[in-house]
Parts: C-alpha cells; sequence; structure tokens
C-alpha cells in the first residue's frame, strides 16, 4: 500500500506547545492589564514590558506554531528541517519571559533577553527561507511568506540595537529605532503574515471560490512599500516620509479589505461559528483601527492613536489569531490521533472537538472587553479600562481551557490503544 | 466482463466523510467520474474543495482503501484535477441547505 507522506503534517508533540504556551502568555497578558490606567505614554517601560509580553509570548508564539503547519500547506513542500522547532520554541519561552522582566524590572536583562528571542527567530526565518528555496511554487502567499521573513529580520535586529542601546551597552537614538522596530515587526511581519495567510485559510474555512486577487495583489505591494518607507524614513529621522509610508500603508490595507469583502461575498458557509464571529470582529476592528488612525492625523490626540492601536492589536491581530486556533488545533488533533482510524472505526468531525459553550464564553468575554477597554483609553476613562480588562481576563480563562480540552482531545484513548 | 458498476464505486466513496464540513464526498460533488475497465481495474476521477487542503493526501488513500473494499475489484488509482474547479452548485440539496447555500 502507498505510504502516506508525513511530510506536510509536522508531529502534534512539535506545535502543540507554542498554543498551550501562547494562550497561557495571552491570559498573563490580560491579567497584567488590571495594573494599567488609560493615561500612558508608548515610550514608558511598563507598556513596552506588556506589548512585549502579547506580541512576543502570545501572537509569535501562536504565529511560529501555526507557520510550522501552514508553511508546507502554503509552499506544497515539506520543512527544510522542521526539527528546529523544538529549539526555536524554548528560546522564544524565555527570551520573551526575560526580555518582560528587562521592561519591568531591570534593563540590564534586555540584551540577554533580546538574544534569545534574536536567535530564536533567526532560526525561524531562515529554516522558512530553506524551505521557500525547496518550493517551485510561485503564489502571491510565496511573496508574501519571503518578504514578511527579511522584514523580521530587519525588526529583531533593530530591536536588538534597542535592548542594547537601554541596557547602555551601545548610543542610539531609540526613539527613531522604535519606530522602525515596531513597523517592521507589526506591520512588516504581523500584518503581511496575516494577509498572506488569510487569503489561504479564509476561502479554505468559508468554501468561496473564484474570487478575483487583483486587490490582493496590490494591497501586498502596497503595503509591502509602505512597511520599507516608514522603515528607511524612521532610521534616517526623515519625517515626511514617514508619513508617505503611512499613507501607502494604510491604502495598502484598504485593498486588502476589498479582497476579503470579495471573498465574503461568494462565501458558501453561513454558519456562525466561532470562526466565522472572530473573522466578523476581527475586520470590524481593523476598520475601526483605521478610523481612529485617521482621526488622529488630524487633530494629534494622544488617546486616540493609543484606542486605534487597541483595536488593531486587541481586535484585528487577537480576533485573527484565537479563532484560527479553533480551526487549526482541532485539526492538528484530529490528524495525528484520529486520520489513521478513518475507514476503521467512527471518527469524530473536527466540530466536535471542542467546546461551543466554552469557545462562545471566550468570545463573547472578549469581544466586550475589547469594546469596553477601547473606550477607556479612548475616553482615558479608568473604570471603562478596567472593566473591559476584567471581561477580557474571564474571556482569557475560556481560551486557556478551551485549549487544554483541544489538545487533549482522544488523548486516554490513544493510550488504551497503545 | 466486469459487473462492477459505477454506483457500487460510489456507494463504496461515501463513507470518506471530510472531517472539516462534516459530509461525505459523494454528496459534497467532489467526485467527478469512476471509469471501470473490463478487469475491475478503477480509476476514479475527484477534486478537492481548495487546493491547499492538508488533507490531500490522505483523502486520495481514504478514496482508494473505500473503493479497495469492493469485492472483486482490480487495480484503483485516484486522480486529482482542478478543472472543473469545485463550486457549491456540484454539492447535493442537503449540503447546500445545511452550509446556506441556498
Amino acid at each position: 500500500m502507498k505510504q502516506i507522506s508525513s511530510d506536510f503534517a509536522p508531529p502534534l508533540k512539535l506545535i502543540s506547545p507554542f498554543f498551550r504556551f501562547g494562550v497561557i502568555f495571552y491570559a498573563l497578558a490580560m491579567t497584567a492589564l488590571l495594573f494599567f490606567t488609560p493615561d500612558f505614554h508608548y515610550a514608558q517601560m511598563d507598556i513596552a514590558g506588556w506589548v512585549h509580553l502579547f506580541l512576543l509570548g502570545f501572537v509569535m508564539m501562536v504565529i511560529f506554531g501555526a507557520m510550522a503547519q501552514l508553511v508546507p500547506v502554503v509552499l506544497e513542500t515539506g520543512h527544510a528541517v522542521v526539527e528546529v522547532y523544538y529549539i526555536i520554541m524554548p528560546l522564544l519561552l524565555i527570551g520573551s519571559i526575560v526580555m518582560v522582566a528587562g521592561f519591568w524590572l531591570t534593563p540590564v536583562l534586555l540584551p540577554y533577553g533580546g538574544l534569545l528571542v534574536l536567535v530564536a527567530m533567526i532560526i525561524f526565518a531562515v529554516e522558512n527561507f530553506a524551505t521557500l528555496r525547496k518550493s517551485t511554487l510561485k503564489s502571491l502567499t510565496v511573496d508574501t511568506v519571503t518578504w514578511s521573513n527579511g522584514y523580521l529580520l530587519l525588526g529583531i535586529l533593530t530591536g536588538f540595537a534597542i535592548a542594547l542601546g537601554l541596557a547602555g551597552e551601545i548610543g542610539i537614538h531609540i526613539d527613531l529605532m522604535l519606530k522602525a522596530h515596531v513597523y517592521a515587526v507589526l506591520g512588516g511581519y504581523v500584518v503581511l503574515t496575516i494577509m498572506g495567510l488569510s487569503l489561504i485559510l479564509i476561502p479554505m474555512f468559508s468554501l468561496a471560490h473564484g474570487f478575483e486577487e487583483r486587490a490582493i495583489k496590490w494591497a501586498f505591494k502596497m503595503v509591502v512599500s509602505g512597511v520599507a518607507i516608514v522603515f528607511l524614513a524612521a532610521l534616517t529621522g526623515f519625517e515626511s516620509g514617514m508619513y508617505i509610508g503611512y499613507l501607502v500603508t494604510i491604502i495598502g490595507i484598504f485593498f486588502y479589505l476589498w479582497q476579503i469583502y470579495l471573498i465574503a461575498r461568494l462565501t458558501v458557509r453561513k454558519e456562525l461559528d466561532i470562526w466565522a464571529k472572530s473573522m466578523l470582529f476581527a475586520y470590524g476592528s481593523l476598520m475601526l483601527s483605521i478610523v481612529l488612525g485617521i482621526v488622529y492625523f488630524l487633530n494629534d490626540k494622544e488617546s486616540i492613536l493609543h484606542a486605534s492601536v487597541w483595536f488593531l492589536l486587541m481586535g484585528f491581530v487577537a480576533s485573527m489569531i484565537t479563532g484560527h486556533l479553533y480551526k487549526i488545533v482541532p485539526f492538528l488533533v484530529w490528524f495525528e490521533r484520529f486520520a489513521p482510524l478513518v475507514g476503521k472505526q467512527k471518527v469524530p468531525m473536527l466540530h466536535e472537538m471542542y467546546s461551543k459553550e466554552g469557545a462562545s464564553m471566550f468570545f463573547w468575554f472578549t469581544a466586550s472587553g475589547v469594546v469596553l477597554s477601547g473606550m477607556g483609553l479612548l475616553f482615558e476613562n479608568g473604570l471603562f479600562f478596567k472593566a473591559g480588562g476584567s471581561f477580557l481576563v474571564a474571556g482569557a480563562m475560556f481560551l486557556v481551557m478551551t485549549m487544554e480540552k483541544m489538545l487533549a482531545y482522544g488523548s486516554e484513548k490513544l493510550e488504551i490503544r497503545n | 466482463m466486469c459487473d462492477i458498476t459505477k454506483e457500487a464505486v460510489f456507494d463504496a466513496i461515501s463513507t470518506v466523510i471530510d472531517p472539516e464540513v462534516g459530509f461525505n464526498l459523494v454528496e459534497m460533488g467532489l467526485i467527478y467520474d469512476a471509469i471501470i475497465d473490463d478487469d475491475c481495474n478503477v480509476h476514479v476521477i475527484m477534486t478537492l474543495s481548495t487546493q491547499g487542503c492538508p488533507l490531500h493526501q490522505m483523502i486520495t488513500q481514504w478514496v482508494k482503501e473505500a473503493v479497495e473494499r469492493i469485492e472483486g475489484v482490480g487495480e484503483v488509482d485516484v486522480e486529482v484535477v482542478w478543472e472543473p474547479a469545485w463550486n457549491i452548485s456540484m454539492a447535493d440539496e442537503n449540503v447546500k441547505k445545511a452550509l446556506g447555500g441556498v
């Protein structure tokens, strides 16, 4: 009998720690919100600590785990060296903790944490480039993976320079470097990666077919160019150039939203499951974030910028990630534990592998929390901000519990069989 | 002369279920044809709902194994094609209704 290739499917034990620790970091980040007030400056060390807890501990951790599984799907070839993910995981985990401790306790720790994260990300990017070289496929998503990994390297190198600067090791213009770092990581890596993967995943899960791809091609070109302009302008202190870069990026994101609308029009599956609700909330938040961003440029009130970034990170990025977790994790568990049983005994459907009630509680607590805290930031109202934080903590508990249940699904039967 | 019919092949494949949507491949409209020669060798022509499907290899393997369970069948091979591209109009009415397509 023909052997089924396992090249495209890394083992669950390799990927699951990324998701397990990712959601724990998410819960810690939500809990930490309770100790903040909505009146702050973005360059404060405690704010930088929270942003790194959220972005490194949750966003990057989950994206890296997801990429271990999705890169072969997107590139239609196996990983060059999938085992490096066993090294990336502890480096990123410890590096994130040390960096957050550096921001919250003592900056002396920052270069050490930064170095661990730098090594983890270099390994990740190099493995991705090696896998890209194996692939003969030419597609927009392949280009997106290439560019996003390039920006990730630039982002982490500037981040490491900032860590050395804060620890007093080198003399650099931290404020300018910070803008280049934030834009390369957030715009260049996170947003580009989400754009590229959503073009594959959203039609796959919604069963949409036959849509035009012109809008996403423009979106991709504009965002790649916009990030490059902001990055170079920030490093050279050319402020007008940065505004041009912001504008180009926003136009690119409008093209992306247009593409998503084209896909949504052709969606076959109308069921409003946790994934569909998360997508609706994510794109609604992205639109709100853009509107608030434009308002900020018109009247320069910092609280509006805070609310805009909040809806981008917590409304768009976090919802895109958590919504997809309820699709990706059941698939990985099913693939490992139940796929070999197909045709021999009854196997569960993917949607039966997570608690609908738990996922629903997670969604509603989180969506309410994002909106309440966003209002708290916008109006600098501590009560709204803390109330939202409480909702987010409650939501995070449901996320952690449902994740554990998904990862454990079928493991007892597997032990009995073994 | 082979007495295995196309209906028997489709019936066998209808035991294969897409775990994501919960419908079998035949009612999803993913099985385009089954060609049976005089020696009972079966050539299945099918598609998938998406080209990036991570279950691609497994699903074709399940289809092969399902057809191989038919008594008296010879060699079975499965060809995945992307033209014509699958769309919801190819699915059975119950699938369209359940997915919200009608």
